[in-house]
């Protein structure tokens, strides 16, 4: 049943752009990204238990990683040109070569310790990314993304497929993030459910106990920290490529914070609560743009027409549910919908 | 068999599905009356629509409205933009439609990547942009423009829009770069030609054609120049490596192409460090707001601000009267108001042209930037856009600033072309050769 359930939304999801304008499918093509982003520090935080605030830092590697080998060979940054057969991969694994050098400075650590050395990194990342303007452009002026080039086809053109349909741009990124997603997807369900991720979870879950069974907790660790960075190192580079243009403040810490937000307010240690997640982050601010049209005091202007606007909106809104979630259900939005689940059938019986 | 635990399941993803289908719509051609359209025009009443039977078009902004260094310009310039924008539909709109500002209204924050991703938000549901804010963000944005005939009014006066944007970037006014050979040609007529100058500036071709403007005076003027780059406050923490700058090189004059926050540290810091030379500024640096910070003292003492035009309170022009009038002469807090409302100007007469020739699909908004003068209400000359007849205008104004001026801004200078700024050749963006 589960698996017609599956093949059911996977239908959807295919047929579904066919439907959509060019501005939503970029933003679904967005959530699938951010889920694959938040699959890989879901893999570190939620299922091995390493609290990383450095998650922005593997994004930003993988993405000028990605511009640098397929950026415009003539733009004023550097730009190799290479194909997405070169330069996708090449961002999962330097993101996550970075990752494995890392990963020994934090295996000593834990909790709220490898929470600093992380935001440590971050910071490290920021200046990095400010300074090396021959790749990244610099702060405030950025650079463009690599160019949407695979296996020799142009992307970024319209075409039609068969004479049939004609796919755009937006269509063609959308297909290609869903079919990312999906293969990412099943292979961090087979890492979980294999030996590795039960070692991950007793990682996680008592450390000390691991050990004396047997569980090399820092070999494990350090593969946790390589594959978390290169889903975000693969994801930073397909982000760039959604946008066009990357910038390197993009790279701070609120960036990590967002995809923690998406773990912990999907259902950490779960692939479905990380989906609930990111589709929750991911469309909440294009909803609350539609609030002036429903609710008159919000205004959607600039914040000269009056207060609240839906840029601040936006902001407290986002804030207040990361609260909420921790403090109400902290097993996210997926603890609400088994919540819901168990108690729909006898409603509105209680007993 | 179709189960009731099947339909719960189901139910969530199809219910997105159907919800995200019904939100989107790609806007289609067609036509009104005698007027052809595609994106961002339709029959259908804009959301508050001033004239009844008139169809929509629909202007995109992409300002810096709440976090990022120019929020304070960002804010008034779109609010004029608003008012701007009603007088032309209390006036009928163009065409036989009215004009909505406001439903596509985004905030970039001045970010590159933010504006790129804002600007491929709205695209596909515009006719043009109102506002294009900042030159690093419309430079990343440019490509997107370009394929999809996207003309809008530029919030940025880079001197490059003259040459490398096809006309797609409509900008009013002189260039930072001609700004800053304006603003040392004054301070010279003031204070005497100073030997040394240093100029602070933002990364990037704001800052870079603020800065390339003092390089060229200097090479000009035979004057020492030296430019200094610096970021926002919040990506550079402080000021403080310009301050020290200002110490160790002891500039007769520093120019400054940063933000507002930045010019009131810098002015603020360095006079109380004993400094006793001359600020002159960018017309985006300078805030009223600064007058009331520790700076203000400061600021009236040593700044003198260039701007393209009066900022607000003239009487003698008709943009500034109907700008008046829409304000209900209810003070705006900074010139950025006037700044928004003249920089108007080029869309709506491109706009008005356009509907004129029946046909106010993209292809021929972005034609019609080769036959367009725009007429300023007198606020600036006419001006012309596009390949090979751009106006590259060289006027500024100069003002002292004071607590008991509108705007705090006292104009001691208008219509000024310094000596420097008129001869000058400019036949290509001024950072071309930096």
């Amino acid at each position: 049943m589960r698996r017609w359930w599956l093949a059911l939304l996977l239908g959807t999801l295919l047929v579904l752009p066919l439907w959509l304008d060019r501005e939503l499918n970029t933003l679904m093509a967005t959530l699938f990204v951010v889920a694959i982003a938040a699959i890989g520090l879901d893999i570190l935080t939620g299922w091995c238990g390493q609290v990383s605030l450095g998650h922005a830092f593997f994004l930003g590697i993988g993405a000028y990683t990605a511009a640098a080998l397929g950026g415009d060979p003539a733009g004023r940054v550097v730009g190799l040109g290479l194909d997405m057969l070169v330069w996708l991969p090449a961002a999962g694994v330097v993101a996550a070569a970075v990752g494995v050098v890392v990963a020994p400075l934090a295996t000593r650590l834990g909790g709220l310790y490898l929470a600093i050395v992380t935001l440590g990194l971050v910071l490290v990342g920021e200046h990095l990314f400010r300074e090396v303007t021959s790749i990244t452009g610099g702060a405030g002026i950025g650079r463009p993304a690599p160019d949407l080039v695979l296996a020799g086809v142009d992307l970024d053109r319209t075409s039609s497929l068969r004479g049939i349909v004609s796919l755009d741009r937006e269509m063609k990124l959308y297909l290609l993030c869903l079919a990312l997603l999906v293969a990412l997807a099943v292979i961090a369900r087979n890492l979980t459910s294999s030996a590795v991720g039960r070692a991950f979870a007793a990682v996680r879950d008592r450390g000390a106990a691991a050990e004396l069974v047997g569980i090399d907790l820092t070999r494990h660790k350090i593969v946790a920290f390589a594959v978390s960075s290169f889903y975000a190192g693969v994801a930073g580079a397909l982000l760039a490529t959604i946008t066009g243009f990357i910038e390197p403040r993009t790279y701070g810490l609120l960036y990590s914070v967002e995809f923690l937000a998406v773990v912990f307010i999907g259902g950490a240690g779960s692939l479905t609560g990380v989906l609930l997640g990111a589709m929750f982050v991911t469309l909440m601010p294009r909803l609350v743009q539609e609030l002036p049209s429903v609710l008159p005091f919000v205004t959607s202007g600039s914040s000269a027409d009056g207060f609240p606007s839906t840029f601040q909106l936006q902001t407290m809104i986002y804030g207040a549910l990361i609260v909420a979630f921790l403090i109400l259900e902290p097993r996210g939005l997926l603890g609400l919908c088994r919540r819901a689940r168990g108690h729909l059938p006898d409603w509105p019986l209680r007993h | 068999m179709i189960t009731a635990a099947w339909v719960r399941r189901a139910a969530a993803p199809l219910a997105c599905a159907a919800t995200l289908a019904a939100c989107g719509a790609d806007d289609k051609s067609g036509s009104s009356g005698d007027v052809m359209f595609d994106n961002g025009v339709t029959n259908e009443p804009c959301p508050e629509a001033k004239n009844p039977g008139n169809g929509c078009i629909y202007l995109g902004t992409i300002s810096d409205l709440s976090e990022g260094p120019f929020a304070v310009v960002g804010v008034e310039y779109t609010a004029a933009q608003k008012d701007f924008w009603d007088r032309v539909n209390e006036d009928g709109g163009i065409g036989g439609f009215d004009v909505d500002v406001v439903k596509y209204t985004r905030d970039a924050k001045y970010n590159p990547e933010e504006h790129v991703a804002k600007l491929r938000e709205i695209e596909p549901h515009v006719l043009a942009l109102a506002q294009s804010f900042g030159t690093p963000t419309t430079l990343a944005g440019l490509d997107i423009m370009k394929r999809a005939n996207l003309v809008g009014n530029g919030a940025t006066a880079w001197s490059g829009w003259a040459f490398e944007d096809d006309g797609l970037v409509l900008e009013s006014g002189q260039s930072y770069c001609v700004e800053s050979l304006n603003g040392l040609d004054h301070i010279a007529e003031e204070f005497g030609e100073p030997k040394r100058v240093l100029a602070v500036h933002f990364a990037g071709d704001f800052g870079g054609d603020a800065a390339a403007g003092a390089e060229l005076w200097g090479a000009r003027n035979d004057v020492e120049v030296t430019t200094l780059e610096t970021a926002p406050n919040a990506v550079a923490g402080s000021q403080d490596a310009v301050l020290a700058a200002i110490r160790r090189r002891q500039p007769e004059v520093v120019l400054v192409a940063t933000g507002p926050a930045e010019l009131g540290e810098i002015v603020g810091k360095a006079v109380a460090a004993g400094f006793e030379g001359q600020f002159v500024g960018s017309s985006a640096t300078y805030g009223p707001s600064l007058l009331k910070t520790p700076a203000g003292p400061a600021l009236k003492a040593r700044y003198r601000y260039v701007g393209p035009h009066a900022p607000y309170a003239r009487a003698d022009t008709g943009a500034h009267r109907a700008m008046q009038r829409a304000r209900a002469d209810k003070l705006p807090q900074s010139a950025a108001y006037a700044g928004g409302w003249i920089a108007s100007y080029p869309l709506r007469r491109l706009l008005e042209q356009a509907a004129k020739k029946g046909d106010l699909t993209r292809a021929n908004v972005r034609a019609t930037v080769q036959d367009v003068t725009v007429d300023y209400e007198g606020a600036l000359p006419p001006r012309r856009f596009g390949r090979g007849g751009a106006t590259i205008e060289r006027q500024a104004v100069i003002a002292t600033l004071d607590d008991e001026a509108p705007l705090s801004t006292r104009i001691i200078k208008d219509v000024f072309v310094g000596s420097t700024a008129k001869d000058v050749t400019i036949d290509r963006a001024c950072t071309a050769d930096r």
